[in-house]
């Protein structure tokens, strides 16, 4: 799951990217409007925390501009906790609010139901032959045995569980999974590929040679 | 209980007073028929009294003298049966004048009468109705002997007595003569006059009331008007005000006043609360960092050099935090006007210097150049506090400022006031923005919410300036180049 956030505050910014890293996102940030409404078009983020008050462009702005092309769903942070913020920010495309100040677990369980709602799941469990996958938790079992695996393994499982029986390409798999601070070109993903089929068997993803991974 | 209301009390004060003129005036009015009766009585008598002496004068005539001590003959007029005889009326020859006959009643017992009586007491003549004695005591005979004889004398006072009102004298001769009549009608007239009175005063004390009643609670109006608006503000609903209809009236210009202080209070109000949803607006996002800053930290183990960031950024917050506590106190303290500032003289164009020396870093890391143009000037006041609001002129001037701009600080005396203008080649103020640069947490860029920067600075400013009596304002300059200038004016002397 890639993630971007815009926000003004250095300090903030920072800590929240730490944060959401650490939880097994892919984060790009963003300290200005203009930058943030660029990264937005240009990437298909699983998710956008976006602050409303910023330098150049704010965050109403980049939400209008960006909901004329893209669907990405948005979490605003802001601080502004009017009743007619709040309603301003969800009529103007907005997928969830946080009022400033916030905790983190409420911003990571905002971010997993705005991410879960925009896939169309309704739990955070799923069931893939006796592979179970908790979202919430982000924990992965195999006959009911939760499965040691890295964040980033965690997160191939994730997004290949969630499109299911669809064929994902390893360029999706690299903007989902890896910011844009890591390089694409380097084997990584082969890598991730391997662990998670040494731990919950080889068959659990299949590799469609010359198109990408799918999980059936 | 129901006195403690000013109606009723007013009510009460009008009643009483309206009761005691009315009372006054109906007695005085009943006193004054009452003399008019009584004169008109008096009067009577006396004319009576004077027909009646001159007659006796010519009774006692020279050619008549001799007859006195026989018996009288009966009055020529008659006399009725009911009344006795009447006996030792020696005066025989005594008759009424034709004109004056009519005067007396003989036969009511309630009219005019006269009695004339002789120094040893005894009848000499009496009108058939006369009583057989005066009712009244006749006062002793005034003149002195050897006095002249034939020169009537006014006769005594009249007295009243047993309903009966006489007068009476002595004649020269010493006869006593008595006129007198009965004043049952006066009494009566009297007291019809007191009973007329009582009613007329009652109807007036009725209307009168009723006109009071009427007037006070229409006077009073106002008041109730006052109070029920007053208990809606003081429950809270600031936006309430007076009808004032009739502002010509005292009670009219107590609610023009109440409604200006009412729209002060509620101004006051608005600003205080906005002030503060302000305030706490500006603590959310140092709050957020140090949130999320530790609440990042706590959710494992790391190492030292991690930890250090995390203090360091919480510091950083805090820090904020602390800077905009200390804006927020120092406003409230002008605002309450507590604030102490130190009156001493010195010159500005110096202090001005010094603030340009602590700002030059600054702008040389911006690459801004700094150009004065100071004319010595004394003025007194807090050198402190007014070079806090140069610094912080400046300040502003070198951050929004282009790379390789220029800062222009210029001190001169003009019209008596010390004028110091701060003017930079950045982009100026959008003229949306002009009107509000001083106000609290207003910012021009709503995302400029740096450390350095909590949107209380120029309204610090403004309250130091205000305090020491002059004005700030800002302006974009004009032609090219020309961004925003601020402009300082203070009194000479303070």
């Amino acid at each position: 799951m890639r993630i971007l956030i815009v926000e003004d505050e250095p300090d903030l910014l920072a800590s929240l990217a730490q944060a959401l890293r650490e939880e097994g996102y892919a984060v790009d940030t963003a300290d200005n409007g203009d930058d943030g409404l660029f990264n937005a078009e240009g990437t298909d983020y699983d998710a956008m925390v976006l602050d409303v008050m910023l330098p150049g462009m704010n965050g109403w702005e980049i939400l209008r501009r960006l909901r004329q092309t893209k669907k990405t769903p948005v979490l605003m942070l802001t601080a502004r906790d009017q009743t007619r913020d709040r309603v301003k920010g969800l009529d103007g495309g907005a997928d969830d609010y946080v009022v400033k100040p916030f905790d983190l677990e409420e911003v990571f369980a905002r971010l997993r139901a705005i991410i879960r709602r925009s896939t169309n799941q309704t739990t955070n469990l799923r069931e893939i032959g006796n592979i179970q996958i908790d979202t919430a938790a982000r924990v992965v079992s195999l006959h009911n045995r939760p499965v040691e695996l890295t964040a980033r393994e965690y997160s191939l499982v994730e997004f290949l569980a969630l499109h299911r029986g669809e064929v994902v390409t390893r360029t999706q798999l690299y903007e989902h999974l890896f910011d844009e601070n890591e390089s694409s070109l380097s084997n990584l993903l082969d890598v991730h590929v391997s662990n998670v089929r040494k731990k919950l068997g080889a068959e659990f993803i299949v590799t469609r040679r010359g198109h990408g991974y799918c999980i059936e | 209980m129901i006195f403690k209301s000013i109606k009723w009390r007013l009510q009460l004060w009008y009643g009483v007073i309206l009761v005691a003129v009315l009372a006054g005036f109906g007695v005085m009015a009943y006193q004054l028929e009452r003399g008019r009766l009584w004169r008109q009585v008096d009067e009577d008598l006396h004319r009576r009294f004077a027909v009646l002496t001159s007659a006796l004068h010519q009774a006692h005539g020279p050619e008549n003298r001799h007859r006195n001590g026989h018996r009288p003959e009966p009055p020529p007029d008659g006399m009725p049966d009911d009344f006795p005889p009447p006996q030792d009326l020696p005066l025989e020859h005594f008759t009424l004048p034709p004109f004056a006959a009519g005067w007396f009643d003989t036969n009511q017992p309630n009219g005019f009468y006269y009695l004339i009586l002789s120094p040893t007491g005894t009848r000499l003549a009496a009108s058939p109705n006369a009583p057989a004695a005066p009712r009244g005591e006749v006062p002793p005979a005034r003149n002195a002997p050897g006095q002249e004889p034939n020169n009537p004398r006014p006769p005594a006072p009249a007295w009243t007595q047993d309903g009966f009102r006489e007068i009476a004298n002595h004649t020269p001769s010493d006869e006593t003569v008595v006129v007198g009549c009965a004043i049952e009608p006066q009494r009566r007239e009297l007291k019809l006059t007191a009973v007329n009175l009582t009613v007329m005063g009652g109807l007036v004390l009725l209307v009168g009331l009723a006109g009071g009643w009427w007037l006070v609670g229409r006077a009073l109006r106002p008041i109730a008007e006052i109070s029920s608006t007053a208990t809606k503000i003081s429950a809270g609903d600031l936006s309430q005000r007076i009808n004032t209809a009739e502002a010509e009236s005292e009670l009219g210009q107590l609610a023009a006043v109440l409604n200006s202080t009412f729209a002060r209070l509620e101004t006051a109000f608005a600003q205080q609360q906005q002030f503060a949803a302000d305030a706490a607006h500006e603590l959310r996002t140092p709050v957020s960092v140090l949130l999320t800053q530790t609440q990042t930290a706590l959710t494992r183990e790391r190492e030292a050099a991690s930890y250090r960031q995390t203090v360091e950024a919480c510091q950083r917050a805090a820090q904020r935090m602390r800077k905009l506590i200390e804006s927020l106190l120092e406003l409230a303290r002008f605002d309450a006007g507590q604030e102490i500032l130190s009156r001493q003289p010195f010159d500005l164009a110096r202090a001005a210097a010094e603030c340009v020396e602590l700002i030059r870093p600054l702008a040389e890391e911006r690459r801004v150049k700094i150009s004065t143009e100071l004319a010595p000037l004394e003025i007194t006041g807090d050198a402190g506090r007014l070079a806090q609001v140069i610094t912080n002129l400046l300040t502003n001037a070198v951050q929004f400022n282009q790379p390789e701009g220029e800062v222009r600080l210029r001190l001169e005396a003009r019209d008596g006031l010390a004028v110091l203008e701060v003017a930079d080649t950045g982009r100026g103020i959008a003229p949306a923005d002009l009107p509000h640069v001083f106000e609290r947490f207003y910012r021009a860029d709503p995302a400029r919410t740096g450390a350095g920067n909590s949107g209380l600075g120029l309204s610090i400013c403004k309250a130091i300036v205000e305090a020491h009596g002059g004005s700030i304002e800002a302006a974009n300059g004009s032609g090219s180049g020309a961004g925003a200038t601020f402009t300082l004016r203070l009194p000479v002397r303070n």
